[in-house]
């Protein structure tokens, strides 16, 4: 059966062709389009959130929703050596963030102050690779380092002082006078816009919140799963805590991208309608070709359901030959826009931009991806089959003899 | 006195439409082992339909057909395809070979339905292709042969499942005279040495004359019976 399946494959070499070029193809577009969709936002989650804010968050209880200082936890009350100990955990980071009026006494604006250890932040706040100028702040000085468009707005450079002027724990005024230790470019546009990095200690002291902390980071390990994470370390927190997952930090993020997910689901799905006609035109000709041929078998005694088989079998094969090979083709693809980012210009950019991301475009290099609609077209393609087999069963071979 | 293969009662068939048409009107005939008989008449007079029902393709409207003493007409259409491949052999006009398989597969392909080893089916392939004149030509494929060489190998396609008997459809009438008369010659050779029951349906005197029996039918119903 399978030789029968495999060289009727090869009877008409111009219907196999466009058989297999139609589903390697869509095949192809769908995982671009997919590829690009997921990388972008996949990039983005990447940034913001691996990079910056942390898959897992520990605050005290209401803090993330009122963002007060007065919701700050004693670093005492956490449990660090048992926290560490998690699997997946790769490190805890302590930050102290507020907000406070900055100003060189000309210019001034609203930024967000974050007080950390450098040594010990997510990758994107170590700031060693995102210095443009200058230096890191040396330990609990009373040195900054400015995000590049805050330093821009505020025509500041390194070695200029700012003024610092808010309100710290429990209504305590908030003031300092600081120096530009170094600018750096933060690669989220909304933290590039308003960031200002100073020593953990020095924070605590301006905001006069000493040992307090409004946040601890989980860090986790690669490819650890942030659900069982969180679900390990919850029992370990007590009720005046809360630990929040990157979902919950950011829910409008998660909202857009569903939206945009949902969207790009609409052209996929556009797509697989096209290739379902292509698709079916191709079994409705190799049918129509083949009736007369199938009377035969039917009337030298192959069973319909047998007879059938074979068809489905030689669709099979061709779907599979093309899902495989647009599957395979496309990863080239996938790899070279995931490290060679495609640069928006113009109004794409602008609108991009106006969101606060990144005007790039990357593609993600997940498997599973080009997996999934592999297997949604190879399952596209057997459905269309079931007009062949529809056909087979209910043949009459005297008929079918007489097309 | 020879078995009976065949027999056929009151068996009609009307043809449904605007104005039914009965193609077989109340035919009731008796084959045994061994005929080689033609089924002789005009073109519409119902010859085709009748071997179409001798060979289970079509159904009768009312009547009996009994092979082997098997009434076909009650089988459902699994058992009746079953019944086909293991009991009757066909060959149709036009050749109707498998166009992607060899001569042999062709052959072989009946057995294998059946589900006979691989060495008993290329065996028996190869010893029906060499009783067809066909021996060198087992790789050929049908689109690499000669119509009178595709019709022989439709006969050892045939006679592969060892069928009760072979019904042949105008089996002559794609083939020049050379052809027509090798393919009679080895079919009345089987009949004659291996006792293989032929049933023509077919106008070409030159079938008409070897046949042993000769049943003409005229607007569904038979005329004679020599």
């Amino acid at each position: 059966m399978f030789k029968l399946a495999w060289r009727n494959i090869w009877r008409n070499k111009g219907r196999s062709s466009i058989t297999i070029a139609a589903v390697m193809f869509c095949v192809i577009f769908a995982v671009v389009l997919r590829s690009f969709q997921v990388g972008v936002w996949e990039h983005m989650v990447g940034d913001i959130v691996a990079n910056n804010f942390g898959y897992l968050q520990v605050h005290q209880k209401g803090f993330w929703g009122d963002q007060s200082l007065d919701l700050s936890m004693d670093e005492a009350a956490i449990d660090w050596a048992a926290m560490e100990n998690v699997p997946g955990v790769r490190s805890l980071v302590p930050r102290l963030e507020s907000f406070s009026l900055v100003s060189t006494g000309e210019n001034n604006r609203g930024s967000l102050v974050l007080g950390i250890h450098p040594e010990e932040e997510l990758s994107g706040l170590r700031l060693t690779d995102q210095l443009i100028d200058g230096r890191l702040f040396t330990p609990a000085s009373n040195e900054v380092v400015v995000s590049e468009g805050l330093a821009e707005y505020l025509h500041v450079a390194v070695g200029d002082s700012l003024m610092f002027l808010g309100q710290g724990y429990r209504g305590a005024s908030a003031y300092g006078q600081f120096m530009v230790a170094g600018i750096a470019k933060i690669s989220n546009p909304e933290l590039n816009k308003q960031l200002v990095v100073l020593p953990l200690e020095t924070a605590q002291w301006m905001y006069n919140a000493m040992g307090l902390l409004t946040t601890v980071v989980v860090d986790l390990e690669p490819n650890a799963d942030f659900a069982e994470v969180k679900a390990s370390l919850e029992p370990l927190l007590g009720a005046d805590f809360e630990l929040l997952d990157w979902e919950q930090l950011f829910p409008e993020l998660v909202q857009t991208i569903e939206a945009d997910m949902a969207g790009g689901q609409i052209f996929v799905t556009i797509l697989y309608f096209i290739i379902s006609f292509v698709l079916l035109g191709t079994v409705i000709m190799m049918v129509s070709e083949r009736e007369r041929e199938f009377g035969i078998l039917v009337s030298i005694g192959m069973r319909k359901t047998t007879l059938a088989a074979v068809t489905v079998l030689e669709n099979l094969m061709l779907l599979l030959g093309g899902a495989v090979v647009g599957m395979a083709a496309v990863k080239p693809v996938q790899f070279y826009f995931k490290y060679n980012p495609i640069d928006l210009s113009g109004q794409m950019k602008e609108a991009i931009e106006q969101f606060d991301f990144e005007p790039k475009l990357y593609t993600t290099t997940s498997f599973i991806i080009n997996l999934n609609h592999g297997a949604i077209v190879f399952v596209i393609g057997l459905l269309v089959s079931s007009y062949a087999v529809w056909k087979i069963m209910k043949l009459n071979p005297v008929k079918s003899m007489r097309a | 006195m020879s078995k009976p293969v065949i027999e056929v009662k009151n068996l009609e068939k009307v043809y449904e439409g605007a104005v039914p048409v009965k193609a077989v009107n109340g035919i009731s005939l008796t084959i045994t082992q061994g005929e080689f008989t033609a089924l002789k008449g005009p073109s519409g007079c119902g010859k085709t339909t009748l071997l179409n029902m001798l060979g289970g393709l079509d159904q009768p409207t009312s009547g009996s057909i009994a092979i082997g003493g098997v009434d076909i007409t009650t089988l459902s259409e699994n058992a009746l395809i079953d019944f086909r491949l293991r009991n009757i052999g066909f060959v149709f006009q036009a050749y109707n070979l498998i166009p992607v398989l060899s001569a042999q597969e062709n052959v072989s392909f009946i057995m294998l339905l059946q589900n006979r080893p691989k060495e008993e089916r290329e065996a028996r392939a190869r010893q029906l292709l060499e009783a067809v004149g066909l021996e060198g030509k087992e790789d050929k494929r049908p689109g690499q042969l000669s119509g009178g060489q595709q019709q022989r190998v439709a006969v050892a396609r045939a006679l592969a499942s060892k069928p009760q008997f072979v019904l042949a459809d105008e089996p002559t009438a794609n083939l020049d005279s050379q052809s027509t008369a090798n393919l009679l010659d080895i079919m009345e050779r089987l009949n004659k040495e291996e006792g293989m029951t032929f049933v023509f349906a077919t106008h070409d005197d030159r079938v008409i004359k070897k046949a042993r029996r000769i049943i003409s039918i005229e607007d569904g119903k038979v005329l004679s019976d020599d």
